[in-house]
C-alpha cells in the first residue's frame, strides 16, 4: 500500500472513486483525459436475435457480427474485414467460455468460425475451446486467437470479461485471484497468447448483472440485452462492459448495488500491464442497430 | 550438492502431489459419511449414480468463479449428486463439508435475502434455489429448470437431507457479543476475508482491516425504527491484541484519518462512523444516524465482550 492512495467507500461517496482508482494504479490517467486518439469499440444490438423462447437466430447473429466487424475495421465486406484479422495460413484458436450457466452462444462460435473459414483457413486449423486450451493442439500451435465470451458479474474479480477469459491459459488460475484478480492481465504476456489476439468479442446477448445463487447465477438477474460488443482492445471492452453492468443493476434495483469486488483487474490491465485503455473518456462506443434501453 | 537439491525437489513435489495414507483414509471416510447423508431416493426422484467429489484444489473445475468464496472458509469437501425423475427436471444437490459449524453458518450467511423455509438450522429459498446449513454442512439444492412442482420437490429433498444430518452445530461465538436490541437476525454475516466484507459492505479494495484466514468477523445490520437507512456493526476478532492494535491504527488512518480515535465522525453521507479497539477485537460502527447511537452500539458490544467471554 505504501506510496499509493487507498481507495475507500468514502471516495465513492465523494464521487472521486474513478480518479482515486487511476491515482492508485498510476499517475497518467489522473486529471484530464489524455489527448491520444480514442479506442474504438462497436456496440451492435438486434431485438430479434433471440425469440420469445430464448432461441438465438443464427442468421441475425451472423449479420450482427458482420456489421460490427465491418464497422470496427472500416470495411464494407465482412470477408474483407476478416482478411484484415486472419491470414489463410493462420492456425486459429477461438477462446470461448463454457461456463454452463451462461456459456458463449454456440451460434456465435459458429458465426466466427464461418468467417475464419471464409478467409481461407481450413476447418482443421481452427479450434474452439475453453478449459482445454492448454492441451488443445490448435491452441498450443496457434498463430491467431479470437477471444469471445459473455459479459457477467463475477464474485471475485467484479466483472468476467475479455481479460479474465484467458485465465484458462494458465494451469494455476487461483494464483491470479489476489487483490480481486488484479494480476489477470499478466496472463496476456505469456507465450501461448502473447500478441496473438486479433479480435475480442463480448457477447451481450444475455448479460448477468448481479451475483446470487449456488454458482453466483440466478436467472432473475440476467438481462436479454441482445447485443455484441466488438473491439481489438480487451481492456476497453471490459471497461465499457463494467459500466453496462453497473447501469443494469441500477435500472433493475432502482439503486446501484456495488459489484462484489471493484474490477481492479481492468484498471491494472491498463496502468500496470499496458494491455489497453480503461478510461471511458478515451473509448469511443460506436452504436449500431436497435438501441432501445441500451443504457450506454 | 546438486544431487541433494534434486532429491529435496523430488521429495517436495511428491509431498505436494500425493496424500499421506492417513489423510487419504480420512478423506475416504468423509466421502462415505457424506454419501450416507444424501438419500438414494426421495419420492419418485432417484440418484443417477454418478456422484462427484471435489476438494479445495479441484473445486475450481466444478464451479468456475464461485470456488473462491467457499475456499475463503474452511471448506473441505463437496459432494455433487443429481436426482432424476421421468418427465421432470433433474435436481442437483451440492453438499459441502465446511470443516466447522461456524463456517457452515458463515457460507450460509453470505446470502440470506429470500424466504426462511424451516430446513436445517437456517434456510433460504428463492429463485429455485434452496440453501441451508446444519452442523458442519452447508447445502445448495436446485433444479435444472423451474416448473410449478420444483419448489415442493426441492424442499422435500432438502428436508430429507437435513434430517439425515444428525449433529447440530453452533453458530460463531462472536454473535453473542452483538447488541440485541434492533438487531436484524437474518442479516448477520460471518466471514474471514475482506472480499466477503466488501460483498456486504464495500469498504476498500485494499485489505485495510487486515482480514485473513485467522481473523473472524461478524457484520450485522440494525434497521432502527424511524430511520430509513440502516446502521451496520462490524466486529472482528484478531489472533492477538498486537494485531488488533496495529489494524486499528492503520484502519483509522486509511478510513477516518480526520478522526480522533476516541470520537465518532460524520462522513460524506451525513452518517456517523466510529472505530473502537477492545483487546483483541476491533469494533466499527458504520452509518449510524447520530453520534449517540454510534456510542451506544460500541459500548454495549464492549460490555458483552467483557461479560460474555467465551
Amino acid at each position: 500500500m505504501r506510496g499509493r492512495k487507498v481507495i475507500t467507500r468514502r471516495d465513492f461517496l465523494r464521487g472521486t472513486a474513478y480518479t482515486a482508482f487511476t491515482v492508485a494504479l498510476g499517475p497518467s490517467l489522473s486529471g484530464e483525459a489524455k489527448a491520444e486518439e480514442k479506442v474504438k469499440v462497436v456496440l451492435i444490438r438486434d431485438e430479434n436475435v433471440t425469440d420469445p423462447q430464448g432461441q438465438i437466430n443464427q442468421r441475425i447473429l451472423q449479420r450482427m457480427l458482420d456489421q460490427g466487424v465491418c464497422q470496427l475495421l472500416g470495411v464494407e465486406n465482412p470477408v474483407q474485414a476478416w482478411k484484415q484479422l486472419i491470414r489463410p495460413n493462420d492456425i486459429v484458436g477461438i477462446k470461448s467460455n463454457g461456463w454452463f450457466n451462461l456459456p458463449t452462444p454456440r451460434e456465435l462460435e459458429e458465426a466466427i468460425q464461418q468467417r475464419i473459414m471464409d478467409v481461407g483457413v481450413p476447418k482443421k486449423n481452427i479450434g474452439i475451446d475453453d478449459r482445454g486450451v492448454l492441451n488443445h493442439p490448435i491452441f498450443k500451435s496457434s498463430t491467431a486467437l479470437i477471444n469471445v465470451r459473455p459479459l457477467r458479474t463475477h464474485h471475485w474479480s467484479g466483472v468476467g470479461g475479455c481479460i479474465k477469459n484467458y485465465v484458462m491459459f494458465v494451469s494455476t488460475p487461483w494464483l491470479y485471484h489476489s487483490d480481486a484478480c488484479s494480476p489477470l492481465a499478466s496472463i496476456w504476456g505469456k507465450a501461448i497468447v502473447k500478441g496473438k489476439t486479433r479480435l475480442n468479442i463480448l457477447s451481450l446477448i444475455r448479460t448477468q448483472f448481479y451475483n446470487r445463487g449456488a454458482h453466483h447465477f440466478d436467472r432473475r438477474f440476467v438481462s436479454e440485452y441482445k447485443g455484441l460488443l466488438i473491439g481489438q482492445d480487451p481492456v476497453a471492452l471490459d471497461a465499457v462492459g463494467a459500466r453496462l453492468l453497473q447501469l443494469q443493476r441500477t435500472t433493475h434495483f432502482g439503486e446501484d448495488r456495488p459489484l462484489d469486488n471493484p474490477p481492479t483487474h481492468i484498471f491494472a490491465a491498463d496502468e500496470k500491464y499496458k494491455l489497453g485503455v480503461s478510461d471511458l473518456r478515451r473509448i469511443e462506443v460506436v452504436k449500431l442497430g436497435w438501441m432501445e434501453n441500451s443504457l450506454i | 550438492m546438486r544431487v541433494s537439491l534434486f532429491l529435496l525437489l523430488v521429495i517436495g513435489v511428491v509431498l505436494v502431489t500425493t496424500e499421506f495414507p492417513a489423510l487419504s483414509a480420512e478423506k475416504d471416510g468423509r466421502k462415505a459419511e457424506m454419501k450416507r447423508l444424501l438419500p438414494l431416493k426421495v419420492e419418485d426422484y432417484k440418484t443417477d449414480g454418478k456422484d462427484e467429489f471435489y476438494d479445495r484444489q479441484t473445486t475450481f473445475r466444478y464451479m468456475d468463479g464461485a470456488a473462491e468464496l467457499y475456499r475463503s472458509y474452511a471448506f473441505k469437501l463437496l459432494l455433487v449428486r443429481r436426482y432424476l425423475k421421468s418427465g421432470h427436471p433433474s435436481l442437483l444437490v451440492e453438499l459441502f463439508d465446511m470443516g466447522s459449524s461456524e463456517d457452515a453458518f458463515g457460507i450460509f450467511s453470505y446470502q440470506t435475502e429470500e424466504e426462511e423455509v424451516g430446513i436445517g438450522q437456517g434456510s433460504d429459498y428463492g429463485g429455485g434455489l434452496l440453501r441451508f446449513w446444519k452442523g458442519n454442512y452447508f447445502a445448495n439444492i436446485f433444479a435444472e429448470r423451474e416448473t410449478p412442482a420444483t419448489r415442493k420437490d426441492i424442499l422435500t429433498l432438502g428436508e430429507a437431507i437435513a434430517k439425515n444430518i444428525k449433529k447440530k452445530g453452533s453458530k460463531p461465538k462472536l454473535i453473542q457479543f452483538l447488541p440485541e436490541e434492533g438487531l436484524s437476525q437474518g442479516t448477520i454475516r460471518y466471514f474471514h476475508l475482506h472480499q466477503v466484507l466488501n460483498h456486504h459492505y464495500f469498504i476498500s479494495h485494499d485489505n485495510i482491516l487486515n482480514l485473513g484466514a485467522r481473523t473472524n468477523a461478524i457484520f450485522a445490520t440494525y434497521p432502527f425504527s424511524g430511520e430509513k437507512s440502516k446502521t451496520f456493526l462490524l466486529l472482528i476478532q484478531y489472533p492477538d491484541q498486537k494485531q488488533s492494535e496495529k489494524t486499528f491504527k492503520s484502519f483509522v488512518k486509511a478510513y477516518i484519518p480526520e478522526a480522533d480515535s476516541s470520537v465518532a465522525i460524520r462522513i460524506e453521507n451525513n452518517k456517523w462512523t466510529k472505530a473502537q479497539l477492545h483487546k483483541q477485537y476491533v469494533i466499527v460502527v458504520f452509518d449510524a444516524p447520530d453520534n449517540g447511537k454510534t456510542e451506544e452500539l460500541i459500548k454495549i458490544t464492549q460490555t458483552h465482550l467483557e461479560r460474555r467471554r467465551p
